[in-house]
Parts: C-alpha cells; sequence; structure tokens
C-alpha cells in the first residue's frame, strides 16, 4: 500500500460520492411524489400498533384513507378516543362519540356442559375440527382448541374450561380473534358500558334439539322477549337492542335475566366492583392454559 | 459466437439451478425466510431482487472493469495524468470493492425506489419495505463479488467475463432466488395447516425445509456438463460416441 493506491483509493470514492449524489439529488426533484403532509401527521399520531382493528392494512393504510377516502377518525380500536380527538384535530372536524370495540363470545357451555363430544384425533385447531362432523353435537358452540387464542396478539384469550374467554384489561379490541374463529360465534361489538349485556349462545335450533346438545343452551323460549322490549327473538335466539338502552329498562332487564331459564343472558366486559370485592381475597393462578380435555383421548395427536 | 451463446445460457442455468444463490451457497437467507410466509409476497420480492440485481450486476461490471482491476483503464489514465507514469502501471484498486459495491448497490436501491414510486405506484405499493430491504440483502453483494472474481482473478485477459455474461449471471441468480422462494412461500403456507411439535415451530422448521430443499437442489449437480455435451458442436459428440459403449445406444443420442 502506497500513497498512489490510498490516494486513487481516495479519489475513487469521492468521484462516486459526487456522481451518485448527483444522480439522487437529481432524482429526488425530478420522481419527487406530492404526499399529503396530513397523512403524515395522522401516522404520527396513530400508535402504530398495526393491528388491523380500523379494517384498513395498517396504521400507514388508514392515515391514507382518513385523508383521501373519508374514513371516520375514530376507528382506531388502539388509541381509543385521545387518538380519535387528535386525528380529528388534524382533519379539522368534530369527532363523533366512539365506543370501544370489543369482542363477545357469544356461548356459554363450558367443557361439562355440552353433550355428544366424540374423540376428536385431527388437528387440535378449530378450523380443522369444524370440518369434521360430529366433534360435537352442537353444531354452532364453541370447539374449545383456541384458533383464537393463537390469533390474539395481546395474550386476551383464552380457553378456559373449553370456552374461549375474553381478557377484557388486555384486550385491544383489534378483532383478529373473531376473524379467526370458524364457528363466528366470536362478534365484536361497541361496548357503551364497561359491562354490557350479551346473548350468551349461537345455536339456533328449536328448544328441543338444543336440549338434546347442551346444558345451558338457548331454547328460544321467548321469556325474556315478554320481560323487556330490548329483545327480539330471531332464529330462535333473542338479540339486544342496544340502541334504545337507557337506565329505565334496567329493571325490566335484570327480571328478564332471572327469567332465562337457562341463564343465558349474561354481562360481559370489566368485572362490576361487586365481582372484584367478593373474589378479592382468591389467589390468581399463576398461568391460565387452554385446557385440552374436548377429546376423550389424552395424548395429544402429532402428526 | 455459438460457444458463446452456449456459455451464456450455461452461466444462467447454473446461476439460478445448480448454485443457487439460496440453496447452494445460503447467502440472501434473511429474505428467504422473512419474506417466505406467502406466494404473492414472496414473489414480488424475487422480482424486486431480479430487478436490483440486474442494475447492481451492471454498475458493478461497468466499475470493476474501469475503475477497481489491476491495470483499469481509467484509473490508469488518472494516475498517469495527475501522478507519474510509473505510478499508472500498478494501479489496482480492488481492496476497494466491498465499499464500491455496497455504495453502488444502496445507491442504485434508492434510485430505483424512487423511480418506482413515481412511475409505477401500484408496484411501490405491492413491493412496499422490501425494495428498501433490498439493499442489505447479501445475494446481491455475493452476485457483485462473482463477477469481480470472474474479472479479476483470471490469468487469461481473454477469460474475462464481459458485461453479458455477468448481466446472465446476476438475472440467472434473481430468478434463482425467485424459485427457492416461491417454493418456499409455498410449503410454509402448507405448514401453517400442520401440527409442528413446538421446539420445531417458527424459524425452525423453516431452516429444516431450507435444508431439505437444497439438498432437492443437489440433484442439479452435474446437469451443466451434460447440457454442454449435449450442446457442443459435432466433434465433440463423435469424440463421445466412440469412447461411449456403442452397444446399448445411451451415449449415442446426445
Amino acid at each position: 500500500m502506497n500513497w498512489v493506491t490510498i490516494s486513487l483509493s481516495a479519489a475513487t470514492l469521492f468521484g462516486m460520492a459526487v456522481v451518485i449524489s448527483y444522480i439522487l439529488g437529481w432524482a429526488s426533484k425530478a420522481f419527487y411524489v406530492k404526499v399529503d403532509p396530513r397523512i403524515e401527521a395522522i401516522i404520527e399520531a396513530l400508535p402504530g400498533a398495526n393491528c388491523g382493528g380500523c379494517g384498513f392494512v395498517g396504521c400507514a393504510d388508514y392515515a391514507e384513507g382518513v385523508v383521501l377516502s373519508g374514513a371516520a377518525v375514530n376507528r382506531c380500536p388502539v388509541g381509543g378516543a385521545a387518538c380519535a380527538a387528535s386525528v380529528a384535530a388534524i382533519m379539522g372536524i368534530e369527532v363523533d362519540e366512539s365506543y370501544p370495540q370489543r369482542p363477545i363470545v357469544h356461548c356459554g357451555a363450558h367443557y361439562e356442559d355440552r353433550k355428544g363430544r366424540t374423540p376428536y384425533f385431527g388437528e387440535m385447531t378449530c378450523q380443522a375440527a369444524n370440518m369434521v362432523a360430529g366433534v360435537q353435537a352442537c353444531t354452532y358452540g364453541c370447539l374449545g382448541f383456541g384458533d383464537c387464542t393463537r390469533a390474539c396478539k395481546y395474550d386476551a384469550i383464552h380457553v378456559i374450561d373449553g370456552l374461549a374467554t375474553v381478557d377484557y384489561d388486555k384486550c385491544i379490541g383489534c378483532g383478529a380473534c373473531g376473524s379467526v374463529c370458524p364457528r363466528n360465534i366470536i362478534t365484536i361489538t361497541p361496548f357503551k358500558k364497561s359491562r354490557i349485556l350479551a346473548v350468551g349462545c349461537s345455536n339456533k335450533d328449536a328448544g328441543r334439539e338444543v336440549m338434546a346438545v347442551c346444558e345451558v343452551g338457548c331454547i328460544g323460549c321467548k321469556a325474556c322477549a315478554k320481560k323487556s322490549e330490548l329483545f327480539k327473538i330471531e332464529d330462535n335466539l333473542p338479540t339486544i337492542d342496544y340502541e334504545h338502552w337507557d337506565a329505565e329498562c334496567t329493571l325490566d332487564v335484570m327480571e328478564a335475566c332471572e327469567k332465562c331459564p337457562r341463564n343465558r343472558l349474561i354481562f360481559v366486559g370489566e368485572p362490576s366492583p361487586a365481582d372484584i370485592a367478593a373474589t378479592k381475597d382468591k389467589p390468581l393462578p399463576e398461568v391460565v392454559e387452554a385446557d385440552f380435555k374436548t377429546t376423550v383421548d389424552d395424548t395429544e395427536w402429532r402428526g | 459466437m455459438f460457444s458463446y451463446l452456449i456459455d451464456i445460457f450455461l452461466i444462467g442455468v447454473v446461476a439460478a439451478l445448480i448454485n443457487n444463490f439460496v440453496l447452494y451457497y445460503f447467502v440472501g437467507i434473511c429474505p428467504f425466510v422473512g419474506v417466505s410466509r406467502k406466494i404473492s409476497t414472496a414473489f414480488g420480492m424475487g422480482c424486486a431482487v431480479i430487478f436490483v440485481i440486474s442494475i447492481a450486476a451492471l454498475i458493478s461490471w461497468t466499475i470493476t472493469t474501469f475503475v477497481l482491476m489491476p491495470g483499469a483503464p481509467l484509473t490508469r489514465w488518472v494516475a498517469a495524468h495527475f501522478m507519474t507514469p510509473e505510478a499508472a502501471a500498478g494501479v489496482d484498486l480492488t481492496i476497494l470493492s466491498y465499499i464500491v459495491y455496497i455504495f453502488a448497490i444502496a445507491s442504485s436501491v434508492q434510485f430505483v425506489e424512487m423511480y418506482v414510486r413515481k412511475f409505477f405506484p401500484p408496484l411501490y405499493k405491492a413491493l412496499g419495505v422490501y425494495l428498501p430491504l433490498i439493499t442489505t440483502n447479501c445475494a446481491i453483494l455475493f452476485a457483485c463479488l462473482i463477477i469481480m472474481s470472474k474479472i479479476v482473478g483470471v490469468d487469461n485477459p481473454a477469460d474475462a467475463w464481459d458485461l453479458g455474461r455477468g448481466l446472465t449471471l446476476a438475472v440467472g441468480g434473481g430468478i434463482g432466488f425467485t424459485i427457492a422462494i416461491v417454493i418456499m412461500a409455498g410449503i410454509r403456507e402448507e405448514l401453517d395447516l400442520c401440527d409442528v411439535p413446538k421446539p420445531f415451530q417458527g424459524a425452525a422448521i423453516t431452516l429444516i425445509v431450507a435444508g431439505i430443499l437444497a439438498m432437492g437442489f443437489m440433484g442439479f449437480t452435474g446437469v451443466d456438463s451434460g447440457l454442454r455435451k449435449a450442446m457442443m458442436p459435432a466433434p465433440a459428440v463423435a469424440a463421445q460416441a466412440q469412447t461411449a459403449p456403442a452397444a446399448d445406444g445411451t451415449g449415442a443420442n446426445q
């Protein structure tokens, strides 16, 4: 290595730097693409979880959607109201009232409540089990193989005693669990209150058939509909009219809950103070594990 | 001329199948593992690699031939005019190869990104984050280094690769990368539905599958010499026919 090589190397790199920076500088002007500054501002304001809960591919796509195609500013489930307010400020519009979106599992049957389960030796996923006839007699209810648990990035849904159960403290409402459930029993619902009433069953069959397959399933007896106008029976299942829910009808609703012979009108969401007080002395389990009692055989199938 | 075409064809086949960058040399593994989750994105990544690797090969061949290699004309001219004639005789800047290639690759990726963003917005959206990712893809640098070794290290100057050979290697290597990553994506799409034992889940099973795939590609070994024999002009065939046993007739139809 002599001074000739050193100076030639320096000259080469310098020359390349000059040429390339000239070309790139020219290209960045010649190929400049105008981007709305509001898009970048909104990307900054969003939490950047890229969860897809808003219905767009990612946060950047949602920001583009807000600016270009007028998507609602309050669709980000992770950011919540504060995020919606800042996005609305960037767009210069008023924010509509928004509710957190949370999943509700429309099934209440734990393992022991389900009748007619047969041994299943296939893939341990709901997706696979759903394709096989006769895994369990109820063709609407939770299969309990935990597809939703695996889909959740926030550790907020677990199969407890064979039934998918949402941990509303951890849930951010991205909707991943609802989209993977092959039986569509998880719906994403706007929570107007921290605890809301839900129908914990999806079985659309007539009462006699439901009784044959499940200990707790809704038999479509219309007892709730007689007590309160909030309930409408469709396909042997009650639906709840959340729009007209107010303090006045609460008494009727509570009566309807008591009348329900199967206790299928359940409150879901964050626990009430009374529930917390009742369980505050109980030890917390360290790990809540998915419980695959859903097969008769204890050995797990490994293909 | 004919033998040159055979050469070009064989360089392409060898780079794409036999000495596949990913499955033979195991370079470019990070996009191979990272982007092979879906066939559509894997194919997009493959196309982006073909595109960038060709540009990188073009630039690196030019720079190596005119600036870096011992006795390169441009460097020689600079040395002769601004230094002493003795200095011009001994110019050799091959020590700069890595930094210059990375420089060239990074800036060409930058340029391509701006160009695609302006004129092909859908393609830009489809490629997304993969285009800048290619900057650090070692397969590209590897192609540049192979091309350099074919220009700089050769004994006979007439054997040094020209631009056509270099570009063929790059395009063939890019196609090989695309083949490998699309096959891998197809396997991984199936793998998602399988019950993989816990210790093997994720990257582990992916690398095991890559290894098995590499063994599969070992089956191509020797195809190039067979092809060369098959395509060589008549004298080679005649010479082969003499050596091959005449009775079974398998050697004659090559």
